[in-house]
């Protein structure tokens, strides 16, 4: 891969849950979420940059910064945070590679414990690497969105007038899938992650001018492949309500495959869900290892990295006994992202923290102007997740 | 019979178990009651004599960085309201768990000034990253002990438990409780204070330096891909370059590039230079034009040249790959001199196992195994064995393009260690060893690290 952390970072995002997620915006609101994608894209970006910022200028991971300036408590919650979202993450890597070859008509409990075990022991056992490349080619089918969405012959006046014309619905199923387009595209592990590759590549403040074009254009792009995404269904299926299943997903790619849609549609999935499967819980025990100190690598045995290891083990099963259960699979996807989304304004506390500490990162910390725009995309998500959170509590006593 | 002998026994060795036990539960909790938990004395309140609070606890300042086998306390600092104030540790009375009491009622408070070799113990310390020099590896500290000597407090060790870790995310009750589970003693620990300026000379000769100068090279390579930026530069900077380069022959290359990429220029190019030529031209060929060239310039001259010569050659190949230590002798020569020339290049003992001889034209005549140089007599004239190795044909040699693949067909074809490179006018450049052989040929292995996926 030439792409640097930042870019495969944001990408990263671009998973089986987001594609639910983008797919569902587009079939149910049609053009209606674009405007609030634009935002989301400008928090991304926003938040990629302070966190490879991070990286470039103390050489260190977000989990071991965390623990070096933060009280203990503070980190286990952060560290708590990630792994909550991650293992949500997992579950849905896993309905994503039973969605996949449910639409080949192979049945979900045939291959989802077969596929974990055998991402686990990819990983541990050394030959994933090859394996990655596999998937990273599978997962690139999803780049028949862009060419999708101009043969659907989409609307490009309500396109237009979408993106730039501000406006939000103020119906509560709107705010739902808001804060899954933030859980998605603001992932918490994103930032441990592209921290951690830009730390991994030696990246010197020198270099930070390469590493912030990279991680701001790789949250453009991860973006415009998103948005490219929901205009594409919204111009295949919009205005159809919720999305009900993985096959409608993947009508919006017919203007490409034809009657093969299912099958590239099934093809990109398994790609991007095995791909995620399997780094999205390694993030999180590379996290949680480096706050803890302790030995952090796939290649030693369980007794010399419990900890690690254990992690990683726990968030794989869990994930797939979870994606077992008869569960609607979208609405699972969408409720993990919503559950990213809930999480994420928490992670980006300590991010938005660490990124404003003078001690720690001296001339390059936040500016005055740069702290306000940062504290806003900071307050903005938190509000939008909060409103869900009181918009749920307010549904379980019938209130709302 | 045999079975009331198996019982009697069986029943004395439970017996002298439970003693075991019991004996180990008392030293653990004679132990357990001395120590005391900094974790937990941290936020916990001082008091003066008559019981009063004075203020609350905000870090303990210790001199790390000292003649002292283990760090004494020298002073506190405490939050009193807003204010931080700094008390010398000739003011405390006893250490309790959690709770701090001081020798009088009334307290000399000044303002906290930093002195050589001085760190705050929980500020700089705590949760930062340290060496375990025995278990050799790099650990977080979950929490230190502090034990009260005759008349001053000492820092006597490190938990690096997660059992520990987990006791400071519960009540303030369990906090203040020390639980020894995996404590290092603080010698076999090598802490990196990020403020506290280096000591006096003596620092060198403190126990767990010493130890990080015994460890293998392989191992301070495993230790030195472990720690953050600023932790590894100060280690690198701890030992010898000598020993550093050692380490750094053995690192992962991307790690390697990292590590020279982060170090001031200056201590990178020393660093380069004591590395064998071979290593240091790989690890140079991964930088960047413009990096290599300033760590090039940072050279002595010679080196740089002799490394230069090498960058020419194409990764892959054996030009690339050879190392440009040589031991050339004449044929006039006898053997007790050739072993007195390889006594003088001991360092570089991995790096020979054959002496090249060389014509007045300074033309390759035999490559002398340095088995053949063991059993021979030390009179004997270095042509006499170059006679008798002629018997079994002419050195077997490379150009410098060839590929790699076919140096190790060569290599095993030959069935030797080492094969000489030479160039077209029969002039050895240098020589490719089976063990660079092997690290070519060899797929990357293990330590699959989380940093593959981002590559």
């Amino acid at each position: 891969m030439v792409a640097g952390p930042g870019l495969v970072a944001a990408n990263a995002g671009n998973d089986a849950a987001g594609i639910a997620t983008y797919a569902s915006a587009g079939s149910q609101y049609a053009y209606g979420t674009l405007f609030f994608m634009v935002l989301v894209t400008i928090a991304l970006v926003m938040v990629q940059e302070m966190a490879v910022r991070l990286g470039a200028h103390t050489g260190k991971g977000l989990g071991a910064l965390i623990r070096e300036q933060f009280s203990l408590r503070l980190t286990a919650l952060a560290v708590g945070c990630l792994l909550l979202a991650n293992t949500g993450l997992v579950v849905s890597e896993f309905a994503g590679i039973g969605a996949a070859f449910e639409l080949l008509g192979v049945p979900k409990w045939a291959v989802v414990p077969p596929a974990a075990v055998l991402l686990w022991a990819l990983v541990l056992f050394g030959s994933y690497r090859w394996a990655e490349r596999i998937f990273l080619v599978m997962s690139l089918a999803f780049f028949s969105y862009p060419i999708a969405m101009v043969l659907g012959h989409p609307h490009w006046g309500e396109v237009g007038r979408n993106l730039a014309v501000p406006h939000l619905q103020p119906s509560s199923d709107f705010v739902l899938l808001a804060v899954a387009l933030i859980g998605t595209t603001v992932s918490p592990y994103m930032q441990f992650y592209a921290a951690a590759g830009v730390v991994d590549r030696g990246a010197k403040p020198e270099d930070y001018k390469l590493i912030r074009a990279d991680a701001v254009l790789g949250a453009v792009f991860a973006c415009v492949i998103s948005l490219t995404i929901i205009i594409a269904t919204a111009s295949a299926i919009g205005g159809t309500g919720p999305l009900q299943s993985a096959a409608e997903a993947a009508r919006a790619l017919e203007p490409v495959a034809g009657p093969g849609a299912e099958l590239l549609f099934a093809f990109g999935l398994l790609g991007a869900s095995a791909l995620a499967g399997a780094v999205v819980p390694l993030s999180a025990s590379y996290a949680i290892g480096e706050a803890a100190g302790v030995e952090r690598s796939v290649s030693r045995r369980f007794r010399d990295a419990p900890l690690f290891l254990g992690v990683f083990t726990a968030q794989m099963a869990l994930g797939a006994i979870v994606a077992l259960t008869p569960v609607d699979v979208i609405r699972l996807l969408i409720g993990t992202q919503v559950l990213q989304g809930l999480i994420s304004p928490i992670v980006l506390v300590y991010l938005l923290v660490l990124t404003n500490r003078r001690s720690l990162l001296g001339a390059a910390a936040n500016g005055p102007r740069y702290r306000i725009a940062a504290t806003a995309v900071v307050v903005g998500v938190a509000l939008m997740s909060t409103v869900l959170l009181g918009q749920t509590v307010l549904g379980w006593f019938g209130l709302a | 019979m045999t079975t009331s002998t198996l019982f009697g026994s069986t029943t004395a060795r439970l017996r002298d178990r439970r003693v075991n036990l019991d004996h180990r539960a008392t030293t653990s909790r004679a132990v357990r009651s001395s120590l005391v938990s900094l974790a937990g004395l941290i936020g916990g309140p001082v008091t003066n004599q008559a019981g009063a609070e004075v203020g609350r606890l905000a870090d303990v300042v210790a001199r790390l960085y000292g003649p002292d086998p283990y760090p004494p306390v020298t002073g506190l600092i405490l939050r009193i309201g807003r204010r931080r104030a700094f008390l010398p540790a000739d003011a405390i009375g006893r250490l309790e768990a959690g709770h701090v009491r001081l020798r009088a009622s009334r307290v000399d408070l000044r303002d906290f000034q930093r002195r050589p070799g001085e760190v705050l113990l929980a500020r700089d310390v705590l949760d930062h990253q340290l060496v375990d020099v025995d278990g050799v590896q790099v650990t977080r500290a979950a929490d230190l002990y502090l034990a009260p000597l005759v008349g001053r407090v000492v820092l006597v060790g490190v938990d690096v438990s997660l059992p520990t870790l987990l006791r400071r995310l519960g009540p303030r009750r369990w906090q203040v409780r020390p639980t020894p589970e995996r404590v290092l003693d603080w010698q076999a620990v090598a802490p990196f204070g990020e403020q506290a300026t280096e000591g006096p000379a003596e620092v060198r000769l403190r126990a767990s330096r010493s130890a990080l100068h015994r460890l293998r090279p392989a191992d301070l390579a495993d230790i030195l891909e472990d720690l953050g930026r600023s932790e590894r530069q100060q280690l690198l900077g701890w030992l010898e370059p000598e020993q550093a380069a050692d380490a750094l022959e053995e690192m992962e290359p991307a790690e390697l590039e990292n590590l020279l990429r982060e170090a001031r220029p200056e201590h990178a190019a020393r660093l380069v230079d004591e590395m064998e030529p071979d290593e240091a031209a790989d690890a140079l060929r991964d930088l960047h034009p413009r990096e290599r060239e300033t760590l090039l310039d940072r050279m002595p001259r010679e080196e740089a040249a002799e490394l230069r010569g090498l960058l020419a050659h194409r990764e892959g190949t054996a030009g690339g790959a050879m190392t440009t230590r040589l031991v050339t002798v004449r044929l006039e020569q006898t053997v007790a001199e050739v072993r007195a020339e390889l006594a003088a290049q001991a360092e570089h003992r991995t790096e020979i196992d054959a002496v090249v001889v060389l014509d007045p034209a300074g033309r390759l005549v035999a490559d002398l195994p340095l088995f053949d140089l063991a059993v021979a007599e030390d009179s004997t004239p270095v042509t006499d064995l170059v006679a008798w190795l002629a018997q079994f044909g002419p050195p077997v040699t490379l150009s410098p393009d060839t590929r790699l693949a076919k140096a190790a067909d060569r290599l095993v074809a030959a069935r030797k260690s080492s094969l000489l490179v030479v160039d077209e006018d029969d002039r050895p450049l240098g020589r490719i060893l089976a063990d660079d052989i092997i690290d070519a040929l060899l797929p990357e292995r293990g330590r699959l690290h989380f940093r593959r996926f981002l590559q």
